[in-house]
């Protein structure tokens, strides 16, 4: 066979060479010739309804599978539509590669027909971007993309192609898959000074982010952990790492964090971030955040060191190479007394029953037992999202798709159809809000089409739920445009799509409709109908330091 | 405090956009700049300024793909000039 052949075959012999199976995308007008190759190609096209949609499920396949996503989009608004995805991709560090066709090379710079400046639009909300000038340069450029989106911190790329390349006659050179940096080891002097940090610590403390589980290094710090006896907490991203059965464990911390996680953070004596970025939301007011800590800080990205505060030690590298180097084991008081708080600050789920209105954390819970943590769950933002990151378990940050920097309402249904694509055979759930349900709702059609059994279990509580806990806090009760209570019946709304849909308002019919969704062989939407007034609890007021959390109003 | 930065950059589209949008973003003005083309890329020389401590920025800039290499030439206190 000769290898000389269009761009756009090109790139999809490409992708196969790099094991890519599947692409989320949408065509248009400057993308057509490579959704003409697509018609001889092996890959399978999933088409979203929106653009955003799209890069979202690339995003839900990537996380779910810790490895490269790819999505396709046509120029101009086509472009624009993936922004926000490719901006949720930069702040949660997902492997992408986006590709967007671009006017044909003669008119571009003439304010064309759906030419709008992409690589411009990129710069600030990728990891990186190349527009392709020449034909020459197409197999390159796709191969540093995805060098780079899995190189070190992982982070989305995007590759801006002219139709007339895309059309154009390219050769193919003999290729390997793209492998990522094999990254130096750690440098053994930081380790021993690390070492030492861990054996003068009495009050040592695992923090633990979305770094450990894109290294893959979940095996490494459960090890790390477990022969250390070191009680730990997550962050959003790193929720699945830790075993959540290790009696020390204690769960999230930060802004909505569970008490027993916070305290710990503020009594540590030493705190070892281990691919954690002492975000905001984590550390409420910095300068009293763990004020009696040294920090060891264990990360890949060199740029995170010393960002938010400054380390005592620090140890760039591999996470499953640095933490077998590690130990010190933590004190048996200390650990007792974590212990003992974890016990006393446990979530009581019987206490919190009213018998008129589901409670959004009971049923959760439940679900995540159901379930015995083997299910993938997206979610959108807001109240539920953080119920789900307080009251669920994951077996491994696999399972637990969550827009965590960015916090980008809609992401749950596109990230869940990611998911289900790349793992036909595993329970798939969208914990969605009624306000982010609405703002992906058209995905609706991609599960119909593709028959993906999604189960979509929508918390409506009538509000922008988190924005007016915020407004009733913060704001004197003044509840500005966070009222849907003329939301449409989504159960209705998900019948009119050929889905399966129940809503249950009281919590008697929990149980068996949680039974029912979960039996559906297809995809399945429960709606149910929650409190208005619920807030999510402990909550760290603004510039507050997290010690002071209010915890829930008896 | 002031420094001088000295880069080298790969000439590629857009390279020159990432290096002052990293700069912007991270808080630090740009007092000076010159850029010249070369056999082996673009070299740029810049001074800045900003509150926060200059890894802030050196940091981010070593992220960029197209950057060779980066030096910090000096560093001053804020009223001195190099
Ligand atoms: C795209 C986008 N727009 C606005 C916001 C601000 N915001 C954060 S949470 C929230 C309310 C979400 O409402 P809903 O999905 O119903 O979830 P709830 O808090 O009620 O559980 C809003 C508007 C956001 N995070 N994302
Ligand atoms: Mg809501």
């Amino acid at each position: 066979m000769s290898n000389k052949m269009t761009g756009a075959q090109a790139i999809l012999k490409f992708l196969g060479h790099q094991g890519i199976e599947a692409v989320f995308g949408y065509p248009g007008g400057a993308i057509m010739p490579l959704y003409d190759a697509l018609l001889d190609s092996p890959i399978r096209h999933y088409l979203c309804r929106h653009e955003q949609g799209a890069a979202f499920a690339a995003i839900g396949q990537a996380r779910s599978t810790n490895s490269v996503g790819v999505c396709v989009a046509t120029s101009g608004p086509g472009a624009t539509n993936l922004l926000t995805s490719l901006a949720d991709a930069k702040l949660d560090s997902v492997p992408l590669v986006v590709i967007t066709g671009q006017v044909a090379r003669p008119a571009m710079g003439t304010d064309a027909f759906q030419e709008v400046d992409v690589l411009g639009l990129s710069l600030s909300i990728s990891k990186h971007s190349m527009q392709v000038l020449d034909g020459k340069d197409l197999l390159p450029s796709l191969e540093r993309a995805f060098f780079i989106a899995q190189d070190g911190r992982p982070g989305p790329v995007l590759v801006d192609i002219p139709k007339d390349i895309l059309l154009s006659e390219v050769s193919f050179p003999a290729l390997k898959p793209v492998q990522p940096n094999t990254t130096t080891s750690a440098d053994a002097d930081l380790i021993a000074k690390a070492n030492q940090l861990l054996a003068q610590a009495k009050r040592p403390l695992a923090y633990v982010g979305g770094g450990v589980g894109m290294a893959e290094a979940v095996p490494q710090l459960r090890d790390f952990i477990t022969t250390n006896s070191l009680p730990t907490v997550s962050t959003l991203k790193g929720l699945g790492a830790a075993d959540a059965d290790h009696p020390l464990y204690l769960g999230m911390l930060g802004m909505h964090g569970l008490p027993a996680a916070n305290l710990a953070v503020q009594e540590c004596d030493l705190l070892i971030a281990i691919g954690a970025r002492l975000d905001d939301r984590v550390t409420g007011k910095l300068d009293e955040f763990a004020p009696h800590a040294k920090l060891l800080h264990l990360d890949i990205d060199p740029a995170e060191i010393h960002k938010r505060r400054q380390a005592d030690v620090a140890i760039l590298g591999d996470l499953q190479a640095i933490l077998p180097q590690l130990q010190g084991p933590a004190s048996a008081a200390w650990c007792h007394h974590i212990a003992q708080r974890k016990a006393a600050k446990a979530y009581n789920y019987s206490q919190a029953d009213d018998a008129e209105n589901i409670h959004a954390p009971t049923l959760l819970h439940y679900l995540s037992e159901q379930t015995k943590r083997e299910a993938i769950v997206s979610c959108d933002v807001g109240q539920h999202q953080m119920w789900v990151a307080q009251h669920m378990t994951f077996a491994d940050p696999t399972r637990h798709l969550s827009s965590g920097g960015l916090g980008t309402m809609g992401f749950g249904l596109p990230a869940a159809i990611g998911a289900q694509v790349a793992h036909p055979d595993k329970a798939v759930i969208a914990v969605c809000g009624d306000g982010s349900f609405m703002m992906n709702v058209q995905e609706l059609a991609t599960l119909r089409r593709y028959g993906l059994p999604v189960k979509i279990l929508v918390l409506d509580n009538q509000r922008l739920g988190m924005v007016k806990q915020w407004q009733e806090l913060f704001h004197q009760e003044r509840y500005s445009e966070t009222d849907l209570s003329d939301n449409p019946p989504f159960s209705r709304l998900a019948q009119a799509f050929d889905i399966a849909a129940e809503e249950i308002s009281e919590p008697s019919q929990v149980q068996e409709a949680v039974a029912r969704m979960l039996a559906h062989q297809g995809p399945y939407l429960l709606h149910v109908r929650l409190d208005a007034n619920a807030n999510v609890w402990p909550i760290v007021p603004p510039n507050t330091a997290n010690h002071q959390m209010w915890e829930q109003p008896q | 405090m002031n420094y001088q930065l000295m880069l080298s950059l790969q000439d590629q589209p857009a390279v020159m956009e990432r290096v002052l949008q990293t700069t912007r973003y991270r808080g630090f003005c740009i007092h000076q700049l010159r850029m010249q083309q070369g056999p082996k890329g673009l070299s740029v020389t810049m001074d800045v300024s900003g509150q926060q401590p200059i890894h802030i920025l050196t940091g981010q800039l070593r992220k960029l793909y197209d950057l060779s290499s980066l030096e910090i030439a000096s560093a001053q206190p804020v009223g001195k000039t190099a």
